[in-house]
């Protein structure tokens, strides 16, 4: 067995190894790597930040370009600091306003028709479904299970009347597609976090102990 | 019944423990557990592969930071080496600060790999802010948000994108993010634009994503690590790459990890019914 003779090699798998070693207790060494990550964290998105926002789109159109319209929405953007002026803080509103307005002007009607209009679509029972009934993705079977699974759990979130008869049978059924659901969800959230510990290993047995070829 | 009271009480880092050799056992032993690629994932690689070579660019944004390595790295590593080894023409921008450099770094090693040449066969826009605006700029003119590409190099000034306007010259866009940000692509790019988008997301998210599948918004997803995994599987199975796979060496572990999961998962159910039945009065 050989080791990495790269100090940066060391270093990270040193640094992996304190953050490791909070699961058995918090302790300093765990607190140094944390503070080390939130530090220099910090320090990089400042500094992409400036290159790619405060340099691109101001210092250089209005230093090298002379374009002057830009200090308006700069001036505009200023605005957000009069939160810290008690006096003035309503000041803050008006970008708050100007962000507000544009952006739902944009996403709203893309939003409907994307998130709403296609996924209502999608939940229909269509012709092409009769081609392959059994199809586990597209077929007919799945689309109806897909339509009741729909209906039903849209029926559990429905709340102006009290769930009795076929609205309470129906939002039962919608209650198990839920937790279906979250199932799904949990399983694979733990395949997330389990992928990141792999991750991990794998540059620790790979990188800095020779284990794994 | 004592053992089940006993197995609740238990201190955690029992369990860290067996989920730390749950996982550095398989990837130490190299089980080689059966592996078939998901649909979804065939669909996305199929979709790369109907590109004609040297004709139009497929657009990939690098959408994730270190801590999705894992997971998105491999992803975009596959999808990269896929697209240089067909001759497909390949953007590359993102959309997270910390993407660019990761990004950059894995064109840096897969290009020579095929003898990819800067600027006719591969670009690198680089990282932009403003996720939402960038996405719907790129569909009136890509030059718009892009004016120069990562190294200040004026897009015009590059052979590949001598063609390229828009969304209407790009046949396939894939999101690789670790972030609602495909949702944006979803609706900016495919709903405004018509562009044809596919993604390769974490995990963790993916149970968001699966509608836009079923129905027809996206052309493809790769899920997590088994997503990148079947991507790296299936460019070995076509002779794309030689190149060891990186996910594909993970999924022991998580097979492992996921059986074992489960099994705390039972055992605390069933412990759960017992204390409750101890605990009603007899």
């Amino acid at each position: 067995m050989t080791m990495s003779t790269d100090p940066w090699v060391w270093l990270a798998a040193l640094l992996s190894l304190f953050i490791f070693s909070y699961l058995y207790k918090d302790n300093p060494l765990f607190k140094f790597a944390e503070h080390l990550f939130t530090g220099l964290s910090v320090g990089y998105l400042i500094v992409i930040y400036y290159n790619n926002i405060v340099r691109s789109y101001l210092l250089n159109p209005v230093l090298a370009d002379h374009r002057w319209v830009l200090l308006v929405p700069f001036a505009i953007g200023l605005l957000y600091l009069f939160r810290f002026i008690p006096k003035l803080s309503h000041l803050m509103l008006i970008p708050i306003a100007i962000t507000l307005g544009i952006w739902n002007g944009i996403a709203l009607p893309l939003t409907i028709e994307a998130d709403i209009i296609r996924q209502m679509q999608g939940t229909m029972i269509n012709t092409s479904m009769f081609r392959n009934p059994w199809d586990p993705y597209t077929g007919l079977a799945v689309g109806i299970l897909i339509a009741v699974g729909v209906i039903c759990t849209i029926t559990y979130f429905f709340f102006s009347r009290e769930h009795k008869g076929a609205l309470k049978v129906s939002a039962h059924i919608g209650i198990w597609f839920v937790m279906i659901g979250f199932g799904a969800s949990f399983g694979y959230t733990v395949m997330a976090r389990v992928s990141l510990l792999i991750g991990r290993l794998q540059f620790m047995f790979t990188e800095w102990i020779h284990l794994i070829k | 019944m004592k053992f089940f009271e006993k197995l609740s009480q238990i201190d955690r880092r029992w369990i860290f423990l067996l989920v730390a050799l749950a996982v550095i056992v398989p990837l130490l032993s190299r089980m080689g557990l059966p592996d078939k690629p998901g649909k979804y994932s065939l669909q996305l690689f199929e979709a790369v592969e109907r590109i004609q070579p040297n004709s139009q660019p497929v657009l990939i944004s690098a959408d994730y930071s270190p801590s999705m390595m894992p997971e998105l790295d491999p992803m975009f590593r596959a999808m990269v080496r896929h697209c240089l080894a067909r001759k497909v023409r390949l953007i590359v921008m993102t959309l997270d600060p910390t993407g660019a450099g990761l990004a950059e770094d894995a064109l840096r090693q897969i290009a020579p790999e095929y003898g990819a040449a800067y600027g006719r066969d591969y670009v690198f826009l680089g990282y932009k802010v403003g996720a939402a605006i960038v996405i719907m700029s790129i569909g009136e003119n890509i030059r718009q948000a892009y004016p120069t590409d990562a190294y200040g190099t004026p897009i015009d000034s590059l052979p590949m994108m001598a063609d390229v306007r828009n969304y209407a010259d790009i046949p396939l866009v894939v999101d690789i993010a670790g972030s609602a940000v495909i949702n944006s692509w979803v609706i900016f790019a495919g709903a405004r634009y018509k562009a044809r988008v596919g993604a390769g997301c974490t995990a963790v998210s993916s149970a968001d994503y699966y509608p836009f599948l079923q129905s027809g918004q996206m052309v493809g997803l790769l899920n997590g690590m088994k997503g990148a995994s079947d991507y790296e599987y299936l460019n070995q199975q076509r002779g794309y790459t030689s190149v060891p796979r990186v996910a594909g060496k993970g999924m022991d572990a998580v097979s492992i990890v996921h059986l074992l999961i489960m099994g705390f998962i039972v055992l605390g159910n069933i412990g759960y019914f017992v204390a409750k039945k101890n605990a009603q009065p007899k």
